[in-house]
């Protein structure tokens, strides 16, 4: 299968006009596998994605970019009951998800 | 939906950002050909569950908005695609992978097909998923 997704990019380039990454707090709700985390990750200070496919968040995990291993994490968890303190976060993102 | 939205403001800061990025049943143009140059050779058929998907979604977002959680401060569309070698790879995608959302009928399959066996030798076929994303802001104020 030789399936390209969004070659022309125009996925980041909408995030990134659409908020300032920069040190911030990041939860992705639906991150799968990542493909949308690995786009802006780097940026943040850190980033949660959470999933209910298991299965998806064990490919996360091994794609993970060695530069992400402190940075990106990941969980298990359905956004009906987002197991964080309140104001944790600075930027949400429903990625593919609502 | 709504208790999702609730929970996510509640674990935002007042003033966080809420990004919602999600693709629109809009009957995606199928497409046939190379850099720069591609002729649409049909559209894909939203299936119910796609369409009330869309529905749904608008609706929580709406009353989250109502609700004074959020305040919607912009929103824009953009293409995303998803290319592919071949007619057969992209029709055993969309049986396999978006089977519940949408289907591909046979005429454009056929003329998917044909558009693409005269074409260039580097052609690829290539489905166009109109995404929206909306930014909100949590209200500063509880």
């Amino acid at each position: 299968m030789t399936l390209q997704k969004d070659p022309e990019q125009n996925e980041s380039k909408h995030l990134h006009e659409s908020a300032a990454f920069s040190n911030k707090r990041v939860l992705e709700v639906g991150c799968g596998e990542g493909r949308m985390t690995w786009k802006y990750a780097k940026a943040t200070h850190h980033t949660v994605g959470i999933d209910l496919d298991i299965a998806s968040l064990r490919v996360a995990k091994v794609d993970r970019p060695y530069a992400l291993e402190h940075k990106a994490h990941f969980a298990c968890t359905a956004s009906e009951y987002l197991p964080f303190p309140r104001e944790t976060f600075d930027i949400a993102i429903l990625a593919w998800s609502l | 939906m709504v208790h999702a939205l609730e929970e996510i403001r509640r674990v935002l800061v007042p003033g966080g950002i809420l990004l919602d990025i999600r693709p629109l049943a809009d009957r995606w143009p199928v497409e046939v050909g190379s850099t720069g140059s591609f002729e649409q050779t049909g559209r894909v058929t939203d299936l119910p569950v796609q369409v009330d998907g869309d529905v749904a979604a608008n609706q929580a977002m709406m009353e989250a908005t109502a609700r004074g959680w959020f305040e919607r401060e912009q929103e824009a569309l953009f293409p995303f695609l998803y290319s592919w070698d071949t007619p057969s790879e992209m029709e055993e995608f969309i049986a396999e992978d978006w089977a519940d959302f949408v289907k591909l009928d046979e005429p454009a399959k056929m003329a998917t097909r044909a558009a693409w066996a005269s074409a260039e030798a580097e052609a690829r076929v290539q489905v166009r998923v109109q995404v929206l994303i909306t930014r909100c802001k949590v209200k500063e104020t509880r």
